[in-house]
């Protein structure tokens, strides 16, 4: 059966919701985040991203782009709030909604808690609704799988809605450009661009083991995806997979004990987070961009599950003493736990011999 | 030069060392073996820089003398295809042109310049220890340790097998932290005291050569190179430098509890019963209690558990220890003995693992495990 899949991505969604409850800030290039040296972008409105300002920008480049650009710190508790409440209304027509972060989600409305029988239809509705409710503009992706959904919605922001017919699916991918493919990031992109890859039609043409040669796994992924094809389900209790925290730092960080330091504090900080959420995993990941925003992530995963601070501290150091730093400085630190298991206690630990 | 070599004997000698020749080599002639023929005797080498591995085989018929690298992958397939029968090599010194002659075919290949096959290293002669033991101990001191090895690319000394000569003995020591292997020999008595860290690649070749040699093996080291000379192989490999932890120190001295238990009968169970066992933790408890013992393993995620009781020797209070059971079952199948002793303290406290009769009387075998903990609360900020 054909399937009808709703993608429901908020416009801007931090910083319409500061133009909303700030009027004064309509209309104005404004960014959420921290405005100082080190700070990051979070979010930037419409009127910023003309410039070039985008989420993960640093502030201080993003001031460069747009020198009228007024920085708000985040409310981080009122976008949950307004989230949580858009999530309700998505409930109101079907109980297969997977979110995928705090301001979008995929709906399967296939069967549908009102009897309605057309996707595009619904995603109208909600779309009204969400704009009553809370003032804020989204934009809806229709089509029968959640690939097409997602391309749909990206393609007519903001306060869209895009529909991609069963009959046209084919025809629409074929056309599009490789960037604009959901989940081909800059660097794929750049890859499928050196081997010739400009549009769906120019991926299409390449063979199955072609594409697994060149992009492993995810080859499977691009060669259905450029057929328009995408059997994932709609999947309400996806988990999450991984809990994580990184933070940049005011100064750059060069000194051995000033990194160590760093890092502690991230530690105790993915510690907090772990014990919140009851998420414990066994694979630790560090991330250090350096002060040349290269980046590089070094993963160990452990017989066991980190659940104790001094496991978490012991492994980070061992996974940061086994990088080459040289004299490169530090900017940024991220560590996070993947593997998740969620723990009963009934975790055991190895002990070790003390040498 | 020109020689007549039985396939299936030069196969067994290249297959011996040829296990030496690492896939992603930095210098492509070590890709080859170096053929080195002089006299009667043919010398072929392969390295892999860390560790050269070396063999001699005496022919009968031979024309002039040469040496000329000979391309390792290809020789071993064409050898692995033939039925034993007498096969010509012909090189060409000029043009290191080579042909294998067989009963039915003629095979040609490119031999490299032998000159580029790097020079082993040699024993600095000031600084050496030495000493002789049979084959077969050194087997056993490798076979019986190298399980216990680490895995820690921050402590590389622990990848090793760490030997250690005494006066009046020689002990081999593996230790990845969790467990620990100490095999005594008795009967060899170096008469000097000394140690080298033997890396667990070169440690492995050589147990290879050692299971089908019977022989006496003199063994020379200095502070960088170990060499190991048998009658028709020699290996010369490259220590790990470093300090090896002082493993005598983490060995308890008064474990009062002591069990005795047919290691067969407990290893049967524990393979059993771990089946059980959570999949990322592998724990299996022990408790022990009277003249018995329980095995027990569960995983809560499946709602699966299993338990075994079996009749033991007992002495001490009673007690619940917990083991990462794949450890255990290492453990037992390198204790060669009908029945085990088990010396254990306290549940965070190592246990001690032996034969409970000594089967040779010259070998002195301790194995340790560290337990597992469960954390039966989870501390929440």
């Amino acid at each position: 059966m054909v399937r009808k899949i709703i993608h429901i991505d908020m416009d801007a969604f931090y910083a319409s919701i500061e133009q909303r409850d700030h009027p004064e800030l309509k209309g104005k290039a404004i960014a959420v985040g921290k405005g100082s040296e080190r700070g990051v972008v979070a979010a930037a409105s419409y009127e910023a991203r003309r410039y070039g300002v985008h989420s993960a920008l640093s502030s201080k480049i993003a001031k460069k782009r747009c020198p009228h650009l007024i920085f708000i710190t985040g409310r981080m508790e009122v976008y949950k709030q307004e989230s949580a409440r858009i999530m309700d209304i998505f409930l109101d027509y079907t109980d297969l909604v997977e979110p995928l972060s705090i301001d979008e989600a995929f709906l399967d409305v296939t069967e549908n808690k009102m009897g309605m029988r057309s996707a595009t239809l619904i995603a109208r509705e909600i779309k009204e609704r969400i704009y009553e409710l809370t003032g804020l503009t989204a934009s809806a992706g229709v089509s029968i799988n959640k690939f097409l959904a997602k391309t749909a919605s990206d393609y007519d922001k903001p306060d869209g809605l895009y529909v991609i017919k069963p009959a046209d699916a084919e025809k629409f991918v074929e056309q599009l450009p490789i960037k604009k493919f959901h989940g081909v990031g800059q660097v794929t992109a750049q890859k499928m661009h050196r081997l010739g890859i400009q549009t769906g039609a120019d991926l299409k043409r390449q063979s199955l083991p072609w594409l697994t040669r060149h992009f492993g796994k995810v080859g499977l992924h691009y060669y259905n995806i450029s057929r328009a094809m995408d059997q994932r389900p709609v999947n309400p209790e996806r988990i999450r997979k991984s809990v994580g925290t990184e933070r940049t730092f005011e100064k750059d960080l060069q000194e051995n004990f000033e990194i160590i330091t760093g890092l502690y504090h991230i530690e105790k900080e993915l510690m907090r987070r772990m014990n919140r959420s009851g998420s414990y995993g066994r694979t630790l990941t560090l991330k250090i961009k350096f002060s040349d925003f290269q980046q590089i992530t070094r993963s160990k995963t452990l017989p066991v599950v980190i659940d104790q601070f001094d496991l978490l501290h012991r492994h980070a150091k061992e996974i940061l003493y086994q990088i080459d730093l040289g004299s490169r400085k530090i900017r940024l630190l991220g560590l996070t736990v993947s593997h998740l298991e969620t723990n009963e206690g009934q975790e055991a630990v190895q002990l070790e011999l003390d040498f | 030069m020109k020689f007549v070599i039985s396939s299936t004997e030069l196969l067994k000698h290249l297959q011996l060392i040829g296990k030496v020749i690492s896939t992603k080599n930095t210098l492509p002639i070590l890709d080859n073996f170096l053929f080195d023929l002089s006299g009667n005797q043919l010398q072929i080498t392969a390295s892999d820089l860390e560790t050269t591995l070396v063999t001699t085989i005496d022919l009968e018929n031979v024309t002039d003398e040469g040496k000329v690298a000979i391309p390792a992958r290809i020789l071993m397939d064409i050898l692995k295809e033939f039925p034993e029968q007498p096969l010509t090599f012909n090189v060409d010194m000029e043009t290191l042109k080579i042909d294998i002659n067989s009963e039915n075919g003629k095979y040609n290949l490119t031999g490299a310049n032998a000159e580029d096959f790097p020079q082993l290293p040699e024993i600095k002669s000031e600084q050496e220890s030495h000493f002789q033991l049979p084959s077969a101990a050194l087997h056993q001191g490798i076979g019986k340790t190298i399980f216990a090895t680490a895995d820690d690319e921050l402590r590389p000394v622990m990848n090793g097998i760490y030997v250690e000569l005494k006066s009046d003995n020689v002990t081999f020591v593996a230790t990845d932290a969790h467990k620990l292997v100490r095999y005594r020999r008795t009967d060899i008595t170096p008469e000097q005291e000394s140690a080298f860290i033997f890396p667990k690649k070169p440690a492995s070749l050589l147990r290879n050569i050692l299971s089908k040699e019977d022989a006496e093996v003199d063994v020379r080291f200095d502070d960088k190179n170990v060499q190991f000379v048998l009658p028709k192989y020699r290996m010369i490999s490259r220590l790990t430098e470093g300090n090896y932890p002082s493993y005598d120190s983490v060995i308890p001295s008064d474990n009062p509890f002591k069990l005795t238990i047919d290691r067969l009968e407990f290893y049967n169970t524990i393979k059993r019963v771990s089946v059980f066992s959570n999949q990322a933790s592998n724990l299996i408890k022990l408790s022990l209690k009277g003249n018995q013992l329980t095995v027990s393993a569960q995983d809560i995620d499946f709602s699966v558990s299993g338990r075994e009781t079996l009749n033991c020797q007992y002495e001490g209070d009673d007690m619940e220890i917990g083991f990462k059971s794949s450890f255990l079952q290492e453990i037992l199948a390198n204790l060669n003995a009908s029945e085990v002793l088990v010396e254990l303290s306290d549940p965070s406290r190592a246990g001690l693992l032996y034969p409970a009769e000594k089967t040779e009387e010259n070998e002195d075998v301790l194995m340790l495990l560290m337990p597992m903990m469960v954390e039966s609360e989870t501390e929440v900020e």
